[in-house]
């Protein structure tokens, strides 16, 4: 069974970012994905301090929803990551929970205890989905490399972003002429691709 | 007429790298007369993320209070505003990119409900210094990060030619800024500049 995990960075519920989210999830478990969501507003969890543990350990010290969450996260087949365009990025609690996987990196570049086989990363698929009020065709440019740096830690190939901008003007993802179904079509097509389909 | 800076330490580790760019800039305006220089460390102020309740589109305040409810003035009345943040993941650590969000009550007053963010006699005549370091070689290190700071500065009203940056990489280390070879006197250059263009714009 192909899992799908669908972690939703918006502070708040059922908005433009989830309810694309929602779509690329029901689209997966069409194509017989086992699918599940996560919200982050609803986990406890701290930014990363900075404090460099990890780069001597490999483990993170700060104890909470973060690095449990991050584990189920590596688990998955398939992780669709949804946040909603902030001042021309991610959320503050998106990043803050990519900020914690900081002992990832430490694990594949410095304690040297991590690798992904091309096997390992062809069987991993990531994609972002996001969605922005304003018009500006370069509004998810910043947070592209973010997102990248999550799934290289993560060990997923980043196969793509569904993300829409200019929802203002259509009032909402619902308004939007093709953003839901194409957002179903993607979780359909990244389960197929798992699927040899 | 008397300059006010106002500094943000973004980092939530004290002392380090992108806190010491921001200490080297602060000492070097505060060493002019007639500048007063304050700092603040975002990881101890309490700066909740946003709720994206969009509350503030109707009413120009923030629904939340907590330490970010002080801090919407001083940013306004601060004739220079420092921001220094570390680069995590490729971007702005989250501590420094929630302090960034909760402006997004500037960007109500601005574009929804067309207030002036700052008085008109003001306008065109303060600056923003973005301050920030990175493990990194990578000299693209820093570009998923300048369209959020230059968003944050936009709505708090200070105009794109007004903002100056001071990017350095390859420091990862606690200290390693210390070690390197030009970024405490690039930091006291880009201090004593931001005095004089200031001077210049708000007479002596």
């Amino acid at each position: 069974m192909i899992r799908v995990l669908g972690v939703s960075g918006s502070p708040h519920r059922h908005g433009n970012t989830e309810r694309l989210l929602d779509a690329f999830l029901e689209g997966a478990r069409e194509a017989g994905a086992e699918t599940e969501k996560v919200v982050l507003s609803s986990l406890s969890y701290a930014p990363c301090r900075g404090c460099n543990a990890c780069h001597r350990t490999g483990v993170c010290i700060v104890k909470d929803d973060a690095i449990p969450l991050l584990e189920t996260m590596a688990g998955a087949d398939v992780l669709a990551i949804a946040s909603p365009i902030y001042s021309m990025g991610i959320t503050a609690e998106l990043k803050g929970l990519i900020d914690r996987a900081q002992y990832l990196w430490a694990r594949r570049t410095v304690t040297n205890t991590l690798e992904y086989s091309p096997e390992h990363l062809a069987r991993h698929r990531g994609v972002f989905l996001s969605t922005a009020g304003s018009d500006w065709p370069n509004v998810f440019e910043g947070s592209y490399p973010v997102v990248k740096a999550l799934f290289s830690g993560l060990g997923f190939t980043y196969a793509g972003n569904i993300v829409y901008n200019d929802l203002d003007r259509y009032g909402g993802v619902q308004g939007h002429p093709a953003a839901l179904s194409e957002a179903k079509e993607a979780g359909r097509h990244e389960v197929g691709a798992l699927l040899g389909r | 007429m008397p300059i006010t800076v106002l500094g943000f330490a973004g980092s939530p580790r004290r002392h380090g790298n992108s806190e010491t760019l921001l200490d080297w800039v602060l000492e070097a305006m505060a060493s002019e007369p007639d500048v007063t220089v304050e700092k603040v460390v975002i990881v101890d102020a309490d700066i909740r993320p946003c709720r994206g309740c969009n509350a503030c589109e109707r009413t120009g305040v923030c629904v939340q209070h907590d330490g970010m409810t002080s801090l919407y003035d001083r940013v306004l009345e601060a004739d220079c505003v420092v921001l220094a943040a570390p680069i995590y993941c490729m971007g702005l650590a989250a501590q420094t990119k929630a302090f960034i969000d909760r402006a997004q009550v500037y960007r109500s007053r601005k574009y929804v409900l067309h207030w002036p963010v700052i008085p008109e006699e003001r306008k065109g005549k303060r600056l923003g210094l973005f301050l920030a370091t990175a493990g990194q070689a990578w000299d693209h290190v820093f570009d998923a990060a300048l369209p959020s700071v230059k968003c944050f500065y936009h709505v708090a009203g200070v105009r794109d030619r007004d903002i100056r940056n001071l990017l350095v990489n390859r420091v990862d280390e606690a200290g390693a800024v210390e070690r390197h070879p030009s970024a405490r006197a690039d930091a006291m250059a880009l201090g004593l500049e931001a005095v004089v263009t200031l001077r210049e714009r708000l007479g002596p």
